[in-house]
């Protein structure tokens, strides 16, 4: 009977610490799966790079350097001037007209730049115009213009406008500029 | 059984693949044309845009002040808009009066809670080719039409009833 006992304990024992080890074997199945897996992983990767080089490409093709223009719009706080709408006027003729959300104002406020116009122009001279339309201080609405001449040379340009606070003055500060 | 395995492994990569790593096929796989994005100011003076209501349903009504049928409609989806909006649904209405104190007056007699956005240039209500009033489209939560509904009477609106919950299920 004492035998008996102690061969059960050993078996017991020997059970007890085996049993980890015959759990984390992975099954043939598991494995199988893991792998796969693995590759679905790797293929979505791989179509998610595809994706943006076909990106890229479309957009080098659509605005090639050599005449692409973009125009940004960034803020800075905001506190005198909300902001409403943005339109763009290129040698006279309106290329953009943007109207901002709430939820896109409180993007720009934490540092976000929106890309509000994308396009083409030849080298030489234009003349970009931006009208600001919102609300200033005591909810009065505000129309404000920025004046920017562009040198379009041989590579992309990049403009922004820049919506800041004037703290000494309590207004709104409207900065248009080339980004070098 | 492992020959057959491996056999079957590429077609179940390809498979997989095309179910995860793209994100289209719910839109696909859901039947009309992706919903025209816009941006309209409201009466309220807030502005809104379509595409911030992507994962939500979203029904537009278009309507005037001057369309007799439409003030059923308004009411109509106020009272949806009261019973879904937990569960993410949302109307936008769309006025194409070209004076805005006429939509904000009969919005104010109806008491509507949604957003009325006004359409005096005609853009939005032209992209969705709106030829008679009240017309509601419905847009599922991918931000494809759905369906398209002018007036309704109370069949028809079982019917909405249906497919809206239908797609707010989804």
């Amino acid at each position: 009977m004492r035998m008996t006992m102690q061969a059960l304990l050993v078996k017991a024992l020997v059970f007890a610490s085996l049993a980890p080890a015959l759990a984390e074997e992975p099954t043939p199945a598991a494995a199988e799966r893991s792998a796969l897996d693995t590759e679905v992983q790797e293929l979505r990767r791989q179509v998610v790079d595809l994706n943006r080089d076909l990106f890229m490409l479309e957009e080098d093709l659509l605005f090639p350097a050599s005449t692409q223009v973009a125009v940004f719009v960034s803020m800075d706080t905001g506190t005198f001037f909300q902001l409403d709408s943005v339109q763009i006027k290129v040698d006279d003729k309106e290329v953009a007209n943007y109207l901002y959300t709430a939820r896109e104002l409180e993007a720009l406020k934490r540092g976000g730049v929106h890309r509000v116009w994308l396009g083409n122009l030849k080298a030489g001279e234009h003349e970009l115009v931006a009208f600001f339309t919102g609300q200033g201080t005591h909810e009065r609405d505000y129309k404000r213009g920025a004046t920017l001449t562009i040198d379009k040379g041989v590579g992309a340009q990049y403009v922004e406008l820049k919506i800041s606070d004037k703290r000494r003055k309590l207004q709104p500060e409207f900065v248009v500029r080339v980004w070098e | 059984m492992d020959v057959r395995i491996h056999r079957r492994r590429p077609a179940a990569c390809v498979a997989l693949t095309l179910a995860l790593a793209l994100p289209l096929p719910a839109a696909i796989a859901a039947e009309g044309p992706t919903a025209p994005d816009f941006a309209l100011r409201s009466a309220a003076g807030a502005n809104h845009r379509l595409s911030e209501h992507r994962g939500e349903v979203v029904a537009i009504v278009f309507w005037a002040s001057w369309c007799g049928e439409c003030r059923r409609e308004l009411e109509r989806f106020e009272r949806l808009r009261r019973t879904y909006a937990n569960a993410g649904f949302v109307v936008l209405g769309v006025n194409l009066d070209k004076d805005p104190a006429q939509a904000r007056s009969i919005a104010e007699a109806v008491g509507i809670g949604y957003p009325v956005l006004l359409d005096a240039s005609k853009d939005v209500s032209s992209a969705y080719d709106v030829n008679e009033l009240p017309l509601v489209v419905l847009v599922d939560r991918h931000g494809v039409v759905r369906a398209r509904h002018d007036a309704l009477d109370e069949r028809e609106e079982r019917g909405l009833l249906v497919s809206l919950r239908d797609l707010i299920d989804e």
